[in-house]
């Protein structure tokens, strides 16, 4: 039983309301304990002339499952570029031991190994997996497993499989779309739900190339309104805490702010989170036909306080897109670059797309995603519902967050970067006249208590007593950048995991997973379903806890708790 | 729904799990194996390669197979410190075979970063040639039940999938059970079987115009719409039109079929499939990844970042798709140790080679790995004798291995880990 005490640090935890002032943290055993006069220290750190949070959360970063794996295949010079043999043996000679550190690499498509270190070295304690396919959960779980030190969960991805479609046309009572959505939750080991293109998917297979939110598929006849409603429902009544995850239709089209507001208004004030809406901001005017809407984006946002969101940056240099809406990455394959793609349909489920993408200052529409993204975070009035993501890899590497956090809370670095773009854009972008810098409160709102608080990790993203110790020390003052790019210490559930950027320990990260209850008659109709169209036994739908373990390498099972059903996140 | 408890994490899926077969990538789960004299057996299908994996396996087992260190048998514990001492001595060991499952090669990944080894499978070559394509260019693919449900039309190029996969046509919905409606199926360059196609499965043959690399030239030619210098043979013009009506046509090749220069034919695929998908819906299917390649070429993929052919290098991980052919490397002496991994069955067996070996194999494997400077340590079959997770070959499903009995060998990732463990302390000593 060690006791630690973390002394004199300036202390940011939005959850308490704590901004800046100095406190002392105790933690023992993994978790925070109240400090008390009595106490003897194993050990006692100062933390004078530091910022002291709790450990990163990242709720949308594309980690593990069958689409990161084949980005990974399609990159090799990726992983040839990032590290010379000399900065390797650097690397590998700087740290503890070479059980530590097993080698792994890439930069927008690191290994698993790689995914969690470089996660940990920049103070983050914690990724999840937002697109799930169901019929791929295993080796999604299997690859998150092998991350080490991160916690991390997915999202099931829904809403484009042919028994929910069919399900659906022929109306079958939400009762019915409930129970199923809670067995899909369980059986695939989930912590969320997430819709991606509604319907998008599945009408590719039949060879639609859009669908917007009122459009019919053309096989089923449903509409993206109709698949959206009917998860975000079903979501909301089994009490899962993170509302359903929204990938809206259209992504990258210019003009698409219609259909991303006609999203909004399809929740009919269900709970709902938007993914990587700066992908969804677009307008059509101007000379080019592409403009900002970050402002009618925002202003959505800011009246629907049902609505949360994650930003999806983009920031300049190669990187790849990795998606499950293969009616957009199809659509965008040409564009690639390098020139190639991979795309799967899956398993009458979902599909994967996986197109590499350079952004570039002087491209008008890379120009303009960026500064859409800065703006989205900057006119949003309320950091609880926004949350810091480049959509990881989609709009960049996660690396980049420190970057990132520095355009967010410094005018002049903004300026100066905005200067280098595209001329059209550094001329008329609105980001020039946003004088909002964020604080180091909002930050660790974005980056913690947020993402903590949406997906209803009750123990995490604070740093109040009972909660796991997951810590992030940063030396104050120089470079904001360098700054969140290599804290001073990193702690995971209490275990020193890096100093000073390098690791010292690599325990194994638990799951984050949800388990509503359902009506288990609901199974009788999906193992019917599977057994005349499926291609796996309906006996092998369902990961059991004991395999989850397996696959999670003997990381600790985290339980969510459910919200009362029908209870607002 | 009546009320929403918050407890414990209802059961999905109660009573044991259904059999998966992994003696071909398609891991048929539909079957369950019976003993019957002695042996296992399999109902509901006459699979001859299920049933030929199968009679590797006893009911019963008998008497526990030892270790051997040069031929003689030694304990479990002798031989962990015999294999440790000859990869922890290699300056550069090659680990070839592979035949494992997922939780193997994640062992084996660990294991291969203490001594330093390069990674290659049995199939590597074949693996090597559908990778390179997707490295220069990349592949729009389907999977089994996509196939089932949607494609109204299949072209097999240059190879009849059954003989090689017996379930094939059956999983894909061509076979018995397919559903009843028009479905198209045809053989460019292969005969069709004799028999197990659904009736209403409208079967044709279209001969190779030259060889394979020239068919595909010529149907990607016609497809595209480009001018051709002379007429392409009218049964290739109506494929392509075939290909250009159809609503969901899947174009199958087995990587197997591994003639030199075969990323070609992947990238010859890919254009296709690419020029189809202007007008209506097509994608790939590729066969192979049998004997866990799929597995460990996903599983060190995710690990490292890099696929199959990777060395875990003093210089840093380096991934060479044809200087690091597991033959080449041995032909060359370019290595100076093998770890080889069977643990499906009695083959593959090791390559002859006079380096310091280490086998870790079914227990067949024994006589021939009993050689001087050889380690021989029996392991467990997963689905078998263990259990195990393996993937599919289309690359999405991976399905757990439920084990028909105890055969009281250690798995492969249990070897494998003893391994790395004893290698990093042997190699923490020489420093």
């Amino acid at each position: 039983m060690t006791t630690v005490r973390l002394r004199g640090g300036r202390v940011f935890d939005p959850v308490h309301g704590v901004d800046g002032e100095r406190r002392d943290l105790v933690f023992r055993d993994g978790r925070f304990i109240a400090p008390s006069p009595d106490l003897r220290f194993d050990e006692d750190l100062d933390a004078s002339g530091c910022i002291v949070m709790a450990g990163g959360i990242d709720m949308h970063s594309h980690i593990g499952g069958g689409k990161v794996n084949l980005a990974r295949m399609l990159l090799p010079e990726d992983h040839r570029i990032h590290r010379t043999p000399q900065q390797w043996l650097e690397t590998t000679a700087a740290h503890a031991g070479p059980a530590l550190d097993l080698a792994s690499c890439g930069h927008c498509a690191p290994g698993t190994l790689a995914t969690g270190y470089r996660y940990v070295e920049m103070g983050y304690t914690a990724a999840f997996e937002p697109a799930m396919v169901f019929s791929n959960a295993r080796q999604a779980h299997l690859e998150m497993g092998d991350i080490p030190i991160l916690d991390h969960g997915a999202y099931v991805m829904l809403g484009n499989e042919d028994l929910l479609l069919h399900w659906l046309a022929e109306d079958a009572p939400p009762e019915r779309i409930r129970d199923y959505v809670g067995w899909a939750i369980n059986a695939s080991k989930a912590l969320g739900v997430k819709v991606v293109n509604p319907g998008g998917i599945s009408a590719f297979k039949f060879n639609q190339r859009s669908l917007d939110v009122d459009e019919r598929h053309s096989h089923y006849g449903v509409t993206p309104r109709r698949v959206l409603h009917a998860l975000a429902r079903a979501v909301h009544e089994l009490g899962v805490p993170h509302p359903l995850h929204i990938h809206a239709s259209n992504l990258g089209v210019a003009g698409n702010i219609a259909s991303t507001l006609a999203t909004i208004e399809a929740l009919e004030g269900l709970p709902g989170h938007l993914t990587h809406v700066q992908f969804h901001s677009y307008g059509s005017e101007g000379t080019r036909k592409f403009s900002s809407a970050a402002q009618q984006l925002a202003e959505a946002v800011n009246r629907h306080p049902n609505v949360s969101i994650d930003v999806g940056q983009i920031l300049f240099g190669q990187t790849v897109t990795a998606s499950g809406d293969t009616m957009r990455q199809h659509a965008n394959s040409g564009l690639g670059t390098p020139r190639k793609w991979i795309e799967a349909d899956i398993e009458c489920d979902a599909g994967c797309g996986v197109v590499p993408f350079r952004y570039r200052e002087q491209s008008y529409v890379n120009a303009l995603q960026w500064s859409i993204g800065l703006e989205i975070f900057l006119r949003v009035d309320d950091p609880w519902r926004v949350v810091l993501t480049t959509d990881h890899p989609n709009g960049a590497p996660f690396t980049s967050y420190p970057h990132l956090i520095k355009l967010l809370m410094n005018k002049g670095f903004r300026d100066e970067q905005l200067a280098r773009l595209h001329p059209e854009v550094a001329a008329q972008s609105p980001l020039r006249e946003i004088r909002r810098e964020l604080s180091l409160y909002e930050v660790a709102v974005m980056t913690r208590a947020g993402p903590a608080r949406l997906l209803g990790l009750k123990d995490r993203g604070h740093l109040g007593v009972g909660a796991a110790a997951d810590i992030t020390v940063y030396r104050e003052g120089g470079d904001l950048e360098a700054m969140f790019t290599t804290p001073r210490w990193v702690f995971k559930d209490g275990t020193r995991v890096a100093s000073e950027g390098r690791l010292v320990a690599t325990p194994v990260g638990g799951v984050h997973h949800v388990a509503p209850d359902y009506d288990r008659t609901v199974e009788r109709h999906i193992g019917d379903f599977v057994r005349r169209h499926g291609s796996v036994h309906p006996g092998h739908l369902a990961i059991g806890t004991d395999e989850l373990c397996v696959c999670a390498n003997g990381g600790r099972l985290l339980a969510c708790a459910l919200h009362a059903p029908g209870q607002a996140s | 729904m009546s009320a929403h408890p918050t407890q414990a994490s209802p059961a999905v899926s109660p009573g044991p799990l259904p059999w998966t077969c992994p003696f071909c990538a398609l891991h048929c789960d539909g079957f369950e194996p019976q003993a019957q004299g002695g042996r296992f057996s399999l109902q509901g299908t006459d699979c001859a390669r299920a049933q030929a994996g199968l009679s590797h396996f006893a009911v019963e087992v008998s008497a526990a197979v030892p270790a051997l260190i040069d031929g003689a048998p030694a304990s479990l514990e002798a031989a962990l410190q015999a294999a440790a001492a000859v990869l922890a001595q290699a300056r550069l060991p090659l680990f070839g075979g592979l035949v494992t499952d997922i939780a193997g090669s994640r062992a084996l990944y660990t294991l291969a970063n203490a001594s330093g080894a390069i990674l290659d499978h049995v199939h590597g070559e074949a693996q090597m040639h559908g990778l390179r394509a997707l490295q220069d260019r990349g592949l729009l693919t389907t999977t089994v039940a996509e196939v089932r449900e949607h494609a109204d039309l299949m072209v097999c190029l240059g190879t009849q999938p059954g003989e090689r996969y017996p379930e094939f046509f059956h999983r894909c919905g061509f076979g018995r059970e397919a559903p009843g409606r028009v479905r198209n199926l045809v053989f460019l360059g292969a005969l069709p079987p004799a028999e197990g196609l659904a009736p209403g499965v409208q079967v044709s043959h279209v001969r190779l115009e030259g060889d394979v690399f020239d068919t595909l030239a010529l149907l990607n030619a016609l497809a595209a719409g480009r001018r051709l210098r002379e007429p392409a043979p009218a049964v290739l013009q109506g494929l392509a039109q075939r290909l250009q009506e159809a609503r969901y046509a899947v174009l199958v090749w087995d990587m197997v079929q591994a003639p030199a220069h075969s990323t070609l034919v992947v990238q010859g695929l890919h254009r296709l499939v690419d020029t189809l998908n202007r007008g209506t819906r097509a994608a790939a299917l590729l066969l192979g990844g049998n004997d866990g390649a799929q597995s460990v070429n996903q599983t060190l993929t995710w690990l490292s970042g890099l696929p199959l052919r990777t060395g875990v290098l003093a210089r840093g991980l380096t991934h060479e798709p044809v200087l690091f052919a597991a033959d080449r490397l041995l032909r060359q002496q370019a290595v100076d140790a093998l770890l080889w991994v069977a643990s499906f069955g009695p083959e593959p067996a090791p390559p002859p080679t006079p380096l310091p070996g280490v086998v870790l194999g079914h227990p067949a494997l024994a006589a021939q790995a009993s050689r001087p400077g050889c380690v021989f340590i029996p392991v467990s079959t997963p689905g078998l004798g263990s259990a195990g997770h393996l993937s599919r070959f289309d690359s999405v499903v991976v399905l757990p291995l439920r084990p028909l009995r105890a055969d009281g060998l250690p798995t492969v990732a249990e070897v494998a880990s003893r391994l790395a463990d004893l290698v990093a302390a042997a190699k923490k000593g020489q420093i």
